[in-house]
Protein backbone atom coordinates (compact mmCIF):
# COMPACT_ATOMS: atom_id res chain seq x y z
CA UNK A 1 0.00 0.00 0.00
CA UNK A 2 2.92 2.12 0.80
CA UNK A 3 6.88 1.67 0.81
CA UNK A 4 9.89 4.37 0.84
CA UNK A 5 13.28 3.05 1.44
CA UNK A 6 12.61 2.94 5.09
CA UNK A 7 9.10 2.21 5.66
CA UNK A 8 6.46 -0.51 4.75
CA UNK A 9 2.61 -0.20 5.04
CA UNK A 10 0.50 -3.42 4.43
CA UNK A 11 -3.31 -3.75 5.16
CA UNK A 12 -4.42 -5.98 7.36
CA UNK A 13 -7.65 -7.57 7.88
CA UNK A 14 -8.43 -9.00 11.28
CA UNK A 15 -8.78 -6.41 12.56
CA UNK A 16 -8.99 -4.09 9.85
CA UNK A 17 -6.36 -1.62 9.46
CA UNK A 18 -2.49 -1.31 8.73
CA UNK A 19 0.42 -2.87 9.53
CA UNK A 20 3.57 -0.85 9.94
CA UNK A 21 7.29 -2.13 8.93
CA UNK A 22 10.59 0.20 9.34
CA UNK A 23 10.95 3.47 10.08
CA UNK A 24 9.42 7.19 9.98
CA UNK A 25 11.45 10.27 10.52
CA UNK A 26 10.98 13.94 8.88
CA UNK A 27 12.55 12.61 5.13
CA UNK A 28 9.10 10.89 5.29
CA UNK A 29 6.69 11.77 7.73
CA UNK A 30 4.94 14.23 5.56
CA UNK A 31 4.43 11.12 2.69
CA UNK A 32 2.86 9.38 5.67
CA UNK A 33 1.00 11.71 6.69
CA UNK A 34 -0.72 11.92 3.02
CA UNK A 35 -0.80 8.24 2.62
CA UNK A 36 -2.49 8.17 5.45
CA UNK A 37 -4.87 10.88 5.12
CA UNK A 38 -6.15 9.84 2.01
CA UNK A 39 -6.29 6.21 3.04
CA UNK A 40 -8.48 6.07 6.13
CA UNK A 41 -11.67 7.12 5.01
CA UNK A 42 -14.50 6.26 7.16
CA UNK A 43 -15.39 6.82 10.78
CA UNK A 44 -14.80 3.36 11.70
CA UNK A 45 -11.70 3.33 14.74
CA UNK A 46 -8.47 2.10 12.64
CA UNK A 47 -6.51 -0.70 14.26
CA UNK A 48 -2.37 0.40 13.40
CA UNK A 49 0.39 -2.70 13.82
CA UNK A 50 3.14 -1.22 15.24
CA UNK A 51 4.95 -3.80 16.19
CA UNK A 52 7.51 -3.88 13.73
CA UNK A 53 7.97 0.14 13.73
CA UNK A 54 11.36 0.24 14.91
CA UNK A 55 11.93 4.22 14.83
CA UNK A 56 9.74 6.95 15.19
CA UNK A 57 10.40 10.74 15.47
CA UNK A 58 8.50 13.57 16.51
CA UNK A 59 7.45 13.88 13.25
CA UNK A 60 6.38 10.89 12.49
CA UNK A 61 3.96 10.46 16.07
CA UNK A 62 2.96 14.57 14.76
CA UNK A 63 1.88 12.83 11.90
CA UNK A 64 -0.45 10.79 13.17
CA UNK A 65 -2.07 12.64 15.46
CA UNK A 66 -2.37 15.10 12.71
CA UNK A 67 -4.52 12.27 10.66
CA UNK A 68 -6.24 11.29 13.56
CA UNK A 69 -7.46 14.89 15.04
CA UNK A 70 -8.60 15.33 11.24
CA UNK A 71 -10.84 12.40 10.96
CA UNK A 72 -14.40 13.18 11.61
CA UNK A 73 -15.06 10.66 13.96
CA UNK A 74 -13.40 7.19 14.64
CA UNK A 75 -9.49 6.64 16.30
CA UNK A 76 -6.11 5.46 15.36
CA UNK A 77 -5.53 2.76 17.79
CA UNK A 78 -2.13 1.84 17.97
CA UNK A 79 -1.25 -2.04 18.54
CA UNK A 80 2.45 -3.57 19.86
CA UNK A 81 3.94 0.37 20.10
CA UNK A 82 7.44 -1.00 21.36
CA UNK A 83 8.43 0.13 24.57
CA UNK A 84 10.46 3.03 23.77
CA UNK A 85 8.35 4.51 21.74
CA UNK A 86 5.59 4.88 24.52
CA UNK A 87 8.18 6.28 26.21
CA UNK A 88 8.63 9.05 23.87
CA UNK A 89 4.94 9.66 23.91
CA UNK A 90 4.99 9.78 27.82
CA UNK A 91 7.86 12.58 27.52
CA UNK A 92 6.40 14.47 24.41
CA UNK A 93 3.10 15.33 26.83
CA UNK A 94 1.50 13.52 23.55
CA UNK A 95 0.01 10.31 25.85
CA UNK A 96 -4.14 9.79 26.81
CA UNK A 97 -5.10 11.89 23.62
CA UNK A 98 -8.30 11.16 22.60
CA UNK A 99 -7.94 10.26 18.62
CA UNK A 100 -4.71 8.69 19.36
CA UNK A 101 -4.92 5.47 21.23
CA UNK A 102 -2.12 3.00 22.40
CA UNK A 103 -3.62 -0.30 23.17
CA UNK A 104 -1.50 -2.21 25.62
CA UNK B 1 13.00 34.76 58.14
CA UNK B 2 13.55 38.12 58.79
CA UNK B 3 14.42 39.44 55.49
CA UNK B 4 11.09 40.57 54.12
CA UNK B 5 12.34 44.44 54.79
CA UNK B 6 14.06 44.14 51.93
CA UNK B 7 12.15 42.65 49.67
CA UNK B 8 8.88 43.15 47.53
CA UNK B 9 6.12 40.80 48.56
CA UNK B 10 5.11 40.68 44.60
CA UNK B 11 7.91 39.26 43.30
CA UNK B 12 9.62 36.20 43.18
CA UNK B 13 12.64 35.53 45.50
CA UNK B 14 15.74 33.81 44.80
CA UNK B 15 18.50 33.17 47.63
CA UNK B 16 21.38 31.14 48.25
CA UNK B 17 21.76 29.75 51.43
CA UNK B 18 25.32 29.69 52.52
CA UNK B 19 25.80 26.74 55.55
CA UNK B 20 28.98 25.46 56.31
CA UNK B 21 27.59 22.77 58.48
CA UNK B 22 24.25 20.54 60.02
CA UNK B 23 22.96 23.11 62.03
CA UNK B 24 23.78 26.22 59.35
CA UNK B 25 21.46 24.17 57.64
CA UNK B 26 19.01 23.60 59.64
CA UNK B 27 18.91 27.12 60.99
CA UNK B 28 18.54 28.81 57.22
CA UNK B 29 15.99 26.37 56.53
CA UNK B 30 13.59 25.08 59.26
CA UNK B 31 12.38 28.36 60.06
CA UNK B 32 11.44 29.38 56.11
CA UNK B 33 9.82 26.22 55.74
CA UNK B 34 7.76 26.44 59.23
CA UNK B 35 6.94 30.24 57.81
CA UNK B 36 5.71 28.85 54.84
CA UNK B 37 3.45 26.02 56.69
CA UNK B 38 2.26 28.23 59.02
CA UNK B 39 1.19 30.93 56.80
CA UNK B 40 -0.72 27.99 54.72
CA UNK B 41 1.52 28.33 51.81
CA UNK B 42 2.42 25.53 49.71
CA UNK B 43 6.10 24.42 50.57
CA UNK B 44 8.32 22.20 48.27
CA UNK B 45 11.58 20.78 49.15
CA UNK B 46 13.64 19.20 46.33
CA UNK B 47 16.62 17.97 48.36
CA UNK B 48 18.69 14.75 48.51
CA UNK B 49 17.11 11.61 50.41
CA UNK B 50 19.52 12.36 53.17
CA UNK B 51 18.58 16.23 53.79
CA UNK B 52 15.11 15.11 53.21
CA UNK B 53 14.90 12.64 56.75
CA UNK B 54 16.99 15.61 58.40
CA UNK B 55 14.43 18.22 57.88
CA UNK B 56 11.40 15.46 58.61
CA UNK B 57 13.06 15.23 62.01
CA UNK B 58 13.57 18.41 62.62
CA UNK B 59 10.19 19.99 61.36
CA UNK B 60 8.30 17.38 63.39
CA UNK B 61 4.24 17.44 63.21
CA UNK B 62 5.05 20.58 60.34
CA UNK B 63 6.51 17.98 58.29
CA UNK B 64 3.23 17.06 57.05
CA UNK B 65 2.48 19.77 55.58
CA UNK B 66 5.37 20.06 52.77
CA UNK B 67 6.04 18.27 50.03
CA UNK B 68 9.26 16.70 49.15
CA UNK B 69 11.14 15.64 45.99
CA UNK B 70 14.69 13.74 45.73
CA UNK B 71 16.91 15.71 43.79
CA UNK B 72 18.49 13.15 42.71
CA UNK B 73 15.69 11.93 40.44
CA UNK B 74 14.86 15.70 39.69
CA UNK B 75 17.67 17.04 39.28
CA UNK B 76 19.81 14.21 37.62
CA UNK B 77 19.34 16.14 34.65
CA UNK B 78 19.46 20.07 35.77
CA UNK B 79 17.20 21.00 32.61
CA UNK B 80 14.71 19.12 34.33
CA UNK B 81 14.34 21.52 37.48
CA UNK B 82 12.87 24.78 36.32
CA UNK B 83 10.18 22.66 34.88
CA UNK B 84 9.03 20.94 38.09
CA UNK B 85 9.33 24.51 39.93
CA UNK B 86 6.78 25.13 37.36
CA UNK B 87 4.40 22.56 37.57
CA UNK B 88 4.56 23.30 41.61
CA UNK B 89 3.93 27.00 40.89
CA UNK B 90 1.13 26.05 38.15
CA UNK B 91 -0.68 23.17 39.94
CA UNK B 92 -1.38 25.79 43.11
CA UNK B 93 -3.23 28.41 41.15
CA UNK B 94 -5.23 29.93 44.18
CA UNK B 95 -2.24 29.89 46.34
CA UNK B 96 -0.94 33.94 46.94
CA UNK B 97 2.47 33.07 47.82
CA UNK B 98 4.50 29.93 48.01
CA UNK B 99 7.84 28.50 49.15
CA UNK B 100 10.88 26.29 47.40
CA UNK B 101 13.85 24.78 48.94
CA UNK B 102 16.29 23.35 46.07
CA UNK B 103 19.85 22.29 46.18
CA UNK B 104 21.16 21.58 42.50
CA UNK B 105 24.58 21.50 43.77
CA UNK B 106 26.80 19.10 45.23
CA UNK B 107 30.69 18.47 45.50
CA UNK B 108 30.21 15.25 43.53
CA UNK B 109 28.72 16.93 40.12
CA UNK B 110 31.22 16.35 37.39
CA UNK B 111 32.26 19.98 35.72
CA UNK B 112 30.19 19.76 32.73
CA UNK B 113 26.82 19.13 34.89
CA UNK B 114 28.29 21.91 37.42
CA UNK B 115 28.30 24.37 34.26
CA UNK B 116 24.56 23.52 33.46
CA UNK B 117 23.46 23.96 37.04
CA UNK B 118 25.13 27.28 37.37
CA UNK B 119 23.49 28.37 33.95
CA UNK B 120 19.89 26.43 35.40
CA UNK B 121 20.46 29.03 38.70
CA UNK B 122 20.65 31.69 36.51
CA UNK B 123 17.76 30.58 34.07
CA UNK B 124 15.56 30.96 37.65
CA UNK B 125 15.27 34.07 37.36
CA UNK B 126 14.50 34.04 33.85
CA UNK B 127 11.63 31.68 34.10
CA UNK B 128 10.00 33.36 37.30
CA UNK B 129 11.63 36.58 37.62
CA UNK B 130 8.86 38.31 36.21
CA UNK B 131 6.18 35.77 37.53
CA UNK B 132 4.07 35.06 40.29
CA UNK B 133 5.54 35.96 43.51
CA UNK B 134 7.26 33.05 45.22
CA UNK B 135 10.52 32.28 47.53
CA UNK B 136 13.12 29.73 46.44
CA UNK B 137 15.66 29.06 48.86
CA UNK B 138 18.87 27.57 47.47
CA UNK B 139 21.34 25.86 49.81
CA UNK B 140 25.09 26.13 49.07
CA UNK B 141 28.03 23.75 51.21
CA UNK B 142 30.68 26.23 51.76
CA UNK B 143 32.55 23.31 53.37
CA UNK B 144 32.74 21.37 49.80
CA UNK B 145 32.04 23.66 46.92
CA UNK B 146 34.67 25.65 45.65
CA UNK B 147 35.23 29.40 46.50
CA UNK B 148 34.27 30.11 42.61
CA UNK B 149 31.03 28.06 42.65
CA UNK B 150 29.92 30.31 45.65
CA UNK B 151 30.73 33.33 43.88
CA UNK B 152 28.92 32.11 41.39
CA UNK B 153 25.63 32.04 43.08
CA UNK B 154 26.62 35.57 44.19
CA UNK B 155 25.52 36.96 40.60
CA UNK B 156 22.38 34.04 40.08
CA UNK B 157 20.83 34.83 43.15
CA UNK B 158 18.98 38.05 43.93
CA UNK B 159 19.95 37.57 47.55
CA UNK B 160 22.26 35.91 49.72
CA UNK B 161 22.55 34.48 53.46
CA UNK B 162 25.27 33.96 54.98
CA UNK B 163 25.28 33.63 58.41
CA UNK B 164 21.98 34.64 59.85
CA UNK B 165 21.14 37.91 57.68
CA UNK B 166 19.46 38.03 54.39
CA UNK B 167 21.01 40.80 51.89
CA UNK B 168 20.73 41.95 48.95
CA UNK B 169 23.38 40.65 46.23
CA UNK B 170 25.75 43.15 44.81
CA UNK B 171 26.92 40.51 42.59
CA UNK B 172 23.49 39.49 41.01
CA UNK B 173 23.75 40.23 37.49
CA UNK B 174 20.26 40.97 37.42
CA UNK B 175 16.94 39.61 35.70
CA UNK B 176 18.05 40.79 31.98
CA UNK B 177 21.83 39.47 31.96
CA UNK B 178 20.61 35.99 33.64
CA UNK B 179 19.75 34.71 30.09
CA UNK B 180 22.96 35.45 28.95
CA UNK B 181 25.37 32.79 29.79
CA UNK B 182 24.34 30.99 26.36
CA UNK B 183 27.29 31.97 24.64
CA UNK B 184 30.40 30.93 26.63
CA UNK B 185 31.48 28.27 24.73
CA UNK B 186 31.60 24.52 26.24
CA UNK B 187 34.96 23.03 27.11
CA UNK B 188 37.49 21.25 24.55
CA UNK B 189 37.34 17.44 24.61
CA UNK B 190 39.94 15.01 23.77
CA UNK B 191 40.10 12.75 20.74
CA UNK B 192 36.40 12.04 19.08
CA UNK B 193 35.93 8.50 18.52
CA UNK B 194 33.51 9.68 15.17
CA UNK B 195 33.13 13.07 13.39
CA UNK B 196 30.70 12.72 9.91
CA UNK B 197 29.00 15.72 8.23
CA UNK B 198 24.97 14.70 7.94
CA UNK B 199 22.62 16.32 5.50
CA UNK B 200 18.83 15.39 5.36
CA UNK B 201 19.35 12.24 3.47
CA UNK B 202 21.86 10.62 6.37
CA UNK B 203 19.42 10.77 8.85
CA UNK B 204 19.10 7.19 9.37
CA UNK B 205 22.89 6.65 9.33
CA UNK B 206 23.06 9.31 11.77
CA UNK B 207 20.88 7.20 14.39
CA UNK B 208 22.59 3.86 13.42
CA UNK B 209 25.84 5.08 14.12
CA UNK B 210 24.60 6.75 17.35
CA UNK B 211 23.33 3.63 18.50
CA UNK B 212 25.99 0.99 17.44
CA UNK B 213 28.68 3.23 19.09
CA UNK B 214 26.69 3.13 22.38
CA UNK B 215 25.85 0.22 22.43
CA UNK B 216 29.47 -0.66 21.96
CA UNK B 217 30.27 1.43 24.74
CA UNK B 218 28.22 -0.66 27.00
CA UNK B 219 25.09 1.84 27.73
CA UNK B 220 22.50 -1.44 26.95
CA UNK B 221 20.07 -1.09 23.97
CA UNK B 222 17.79 0.91 25.41
CA UNK B 223 19.53 3.91 26.78
CA UNK B 224 21.37 3.47 23.12
CA UNK B 225 18.37 4.09 21.37
CA UNK B 226 17.45 6.95 23.83
CA UNK B 227 20.52 8.84 22.65
CA UNK B 228 19.98 7.98 19.05
CA UNK B 229 16.79 9.35 19.16
CA UNK B 230 17.91 12.62 21.14
CA UNK B 231 20.33 12.84 18.59
CA UNK B 232 17.88 12.77 15.47
CA UNK B 233 15.89 15.49 17.28
CA UNK B 234 18.37 17.53 17.07
CA UNK B 235 19.94 16.39 13.77
CA UNK B 236 16.48 16.82 12.26
CA UNK B 237 16.49 20.92 13.57
CA UNK B 238 19.77 21.05 12.06
CA UNK B 239 17.95 20.05 8.46
CA UNK B 240 15.62 22.13 8.75
CA UNK B 241 16.40 25.11 10.91
CA UNK B 242 19.75 25.35 11.07
CA UNK B 243 21.66 25.36 7.33
CA UNK B 244 20.26 22.02 6.23
CA UNK B 245 23.26 20.42 7.47
CA UNK B 246 25.51 19.52 10.37
CA UNK B 247 28.08 17.79 12.17
CA UNK B 248 27.81 15.23 14.52
CA UNK B 249 30.91 13.87 16.74
CA UNK B 250 30.95 11.03 19.30
CA UNK B 251 33.41 11.44 22.35
CA UNK B 252 33.36 8.23 24.57
CA UNK B 253 34.84 9.62 28.06
CA UNK B 254 35.26 7.07 31.21
CA UNK B 255 31.41 8.09 32.47
CA UNK B 256 29.33 9.16 29.58
CA UNK B 257 28.87 8.89 26.01
CA UNK B 258 28.68 12.12 24.50
CA UNK B 259 27.40 13.23 21.13
CA UNK B 260 27.62 16.76 19.67
CA UNK B 261 25.69 18.59 16.70
CA UNK B 262 26.68 21.64 14.85
CA UNK B 263 25.22 23.62 12.86
CA UNK B 264 24.45 27.11 11.30
CA UNK B 265 21.10 27.97 13.69
CA UNK B 266 20.90 30.33 16.19
CA UNK B 267 18.80 29.83 19.55
CA UNK B 268 17.80 32.92 21.00
CA UNK B 269 15.35 31.94 23.28
CA UNK B 270 17.30 30.88 27.09
CA UNK B 271 14.54 28.44 28.00
CA UNK B 272 14.21 27.17 24.29
CA UNK B 273 14.75 23.39 26.60
CA UNK B 274 13.59 23.30 29.29
CA UNK B 275 9.52 24.77 28.57
CA UNK B 276 7.05 21.64 28.50
CA UNK B 277 5.77 22.13 25.21
CA UNK B 278 2.46 23.68 24.12
CA UNK B 279 -0.94 21.72 23.56
CA UNK B 280 -0.79 22.69 19.81
CA UNK B 281 0.35 19.55 17.90
CA UNK B 282 3.25 21.64 16.12
CA UNK B 283 4.28 23.27 19.09
CA UNK B 284 8.48 22.02 18.83
CA UNK B 285 9.71 19.04 21.20
CA UNK B 286 12.84 17.61 20.00
CA UNK B 287 14.91 19.71 22.69
CA UNK B 288 12.36 18.94 25.03
CA UNK B 289 12.58 15.18 24.67
CA UNK B 290 16.56 15.25 24.61
CA UNK B 291 16.20 16.76 27.99
CA UNK B 292 13.78 13.73 28.87
CA UNK B 293 16.28 11.36 27.81
CA UNK B 294 20.09 12.60 27.87
CA UNK B 295 21.20 12.79 31.36
CA UNK B 296 22.82 16.34 30.46
CA UNK B 297 22.04 18.63 27.38
CA UNK B 298 24.04 21.23 26.97
CA UNK B 299 23.21 24.07 24.07
CA UNK B 300 25.20 27.48 22.94
CA UNK B 301 24.59 29.96 20.36
CA UNK B 302 27.87 31.38 19.07
CA UNK B 303 28.58 33.92 16.57
CA UNK B 304 28.97 31.23 14.25
CA UNK B 305 26.30 28.51 15.18
CA UNK B 306 24.91 26.30 17.22
CA UNK B 307 26.40 23.08 19.53
CA UNK B 308 24.06 20.78 21.01
CA UNK B 309 26.08 18.32 23.73
CA UNK B 310 23.90 15.00 24.62
CA UNK B 311 25.69 13.02 27.63
CA UNK B 312 24.63 10.00 28.21
CA UNK B 313 25.88 8.03 31.38
CA UNK B 314 27.44 5.09 31.49
CA UNK B 315 26.86 2.69 34.27
CA UNK B 316 24.84 3.21 37.20
CA UNK B 317 23.37 7.01 37.73
CA UNK B 318 25.25 9.23 39.62
CA UNK B 319 23.30 9.65 43.61
CA UNK B 320 23.18 12.74 45.53
CA UNK B 321 24.99 12.77 48.67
Amino acid sequence: MYADSHLVVTRTHEPAGLCFAGEIDSSNARAVADFLSNGLAGTDDIHLDMSGLSFCDVSGIRSLIEVAESREQGRLLLHGLPNLLQEVLIATGWANLPHLVVVS
Amino acid sequence: MSTTDIHHADQFRHEALFYANEDQFLGGTVPFIRGGVRAGEPVLVVESAAKIGMLRAALGHDAGAVLFADMAGVGANPARIIPAWQDFVNHHQGATRLRGIGEPIWKERTPDELIECQRHESLLNVAFGRGRPWSLLCPYDTETLDAAVIDEARRSHEFVTDGSQAQSSDLFRGLDASGAPFDVPLPERGTALARIRFGAPDLAAVRNLVANQAEAAGLGAMRAAELAIAVNEIATNSIHHGGGRGILTIWLEPSAVICEIGDHGHFDRALVDRERPGKSVAAPRGLWLANQLCDLVQIRSLRDGTVVRLHKRRGTPQGVN
